[in-house]
């Protein structure tokens, strides 16, 4: 069964078709079967990471400069340490740290299925940023698909300086070797879902309708509507909001 | 890219407006109305985010507008990634924008203990 058309039917503002068929997309893929997750499991991450957004315990960390304890708004169907880590990265992400990272892994997720939460809360940040930026409701969730996760582990994966392994574009062949699109630079921020391949074909997917074409992000003169400069300086004032040093 | 893009452009941007909320347009047009929509966006004032979506869609066009607001998605997606990943700043960008770094003190952010040699 296909997803729903996406429309932003309550916006003052058409929406390019593009953004429109990405956001279809996205939603596809959060309530399909993923790598290690299920599509109910992918609905309940996504779900948690727009709760965490209206979050009490999240909105009084944020505040805190130290450890805040307590119970995150629910109801919740994920484990305790799976929506804590939802929690953390969809409201405060300038706090993860290596210590962090490494508790989370130590309390039990496995590095395959915590990055691809990563991709998932992420994705849904973006698609509920987009929404209150627009001025209309963020987008319903769709009912979860059923099947089960391909647990496919890529062989490429390896240690390469970040927190969780990463595919070498050296070594993006075989089922991989469409990741990266072929160019002569790929930025970490491409790699950086590589553990799990369909979670990199995701963020580029998202990454050309929402910014621009991964190929053409070293062009300056590339740009949409809005020129480079201004599209650069909106960019830049969202990682530094967050706080994001990449 | 900001400070490149704009010498494409023939502006000269003034790169501390990305993190000093005192330091107007940036040389960008129409960038102190970008500026304040984003904060607005990013923030939790409704009321705020409303006055600064109609005050941009003033100035800008309706394809333009959105693009904003794709941009502040976009953003929100890959900093999240890059933050729970633990990436490090490519070789190449970190060679390249030391002074950028410099002058906006990005060395203040935490998830600058991901790169080597940046803190």
């Amino acid at each position: 069964m296909r997803t729903d058309p996406v429309e932003y039917e309550g916006a003052r503002t058409p929406v390019r078709d593009d953004l429109r068929e990405a956001h279809r997309f996205i939603l596809d893929k959060v309530r399909s079967p993923g790598t290690w997750w299920s599509g109910a499991e992918r609905g309940a991450i996504a779900a948690e990471a727009r709760g965490a957004a209206r979050c009490a315990l999240c909105r009084e960390r944020r505040q805190s400069l130290g450890a805040v304890r307590g119970r995150h708004d629910g109801p919740h169907t994920l484990p305790e340490n799976v929506v804590d880590t939802i929690h953390r990265i969809r409201s405060d992400p300038a706090r993860l740290s290596r210590s962090w990272f490494d508790g989370v892994i130590a309390g039990g997720l496995e590095v395959t299925r915590y990055v691809e939460l990563v991709s998932v809360t992420s994705v849904m940040a973006g698609l509920d940023y987009f929404a209150r930026a627009l001025g209309v409701e963020p987008l319903p969730l769709p009912e979860p698909r059923a099947g089960e996760p391909s647990r496919n582990r890529p062989a490429g994966a390896k240690e390469a300086g970040a927190w969780v392994p990463m595919i070498d574009p050296a070594d993006a062949a075989g089922p991989e070797a469409d990741l990266y699109g072929g160019g002569d630079f790929v930025p970490n921020i491409v790699r950086a879902l590589s553990l799990v391949p369909d979670e990199v074909r995701l963020l580029r997917r998202s990454t050309d309708a929402h910014y621009v074409p991964v190929a053409q992000i070293p062009d300056p003169t590339y740009r949409r509507a809005l020129a480079r400069p201004q599209m650069e300086l909106v960019a830049a004032r969202v990682s530094a909001l967050n706080q994001c040093f990449y | 890219m900001l400070r490149v893009s704009g010498q494409v452009e023939g502006q000269a941007v003034e790169l501390t407006a990305v993190t000093d909320k005192t330091a107007g347009d940036a040389g960008v047009p129409h960038g102190a109305r970008l500026l304040a929509f984003t904060d607005a966006a990013m923030g939790e004032d409704d009321a705020l985010l409303d006055r600064e979506r109609r005050a941009l869609r003033a100035v800008l066009s309706p394809e333009a507008f959105v693009d904003a607001c794709a941009l502040i998605a976009a953003f929100n997606v890959v900093d999240r990634i890059a933050d729970a990943t633990g990436i490090p700043l490519d070789p190449m960008l970190y060679a390249a924008s030391g002074d950028v770094r410099a002058e906006l003190r990005l060395a203040r952010f935490g998830s600058a203990a991901n790169t080597p040699g940046a803190v």
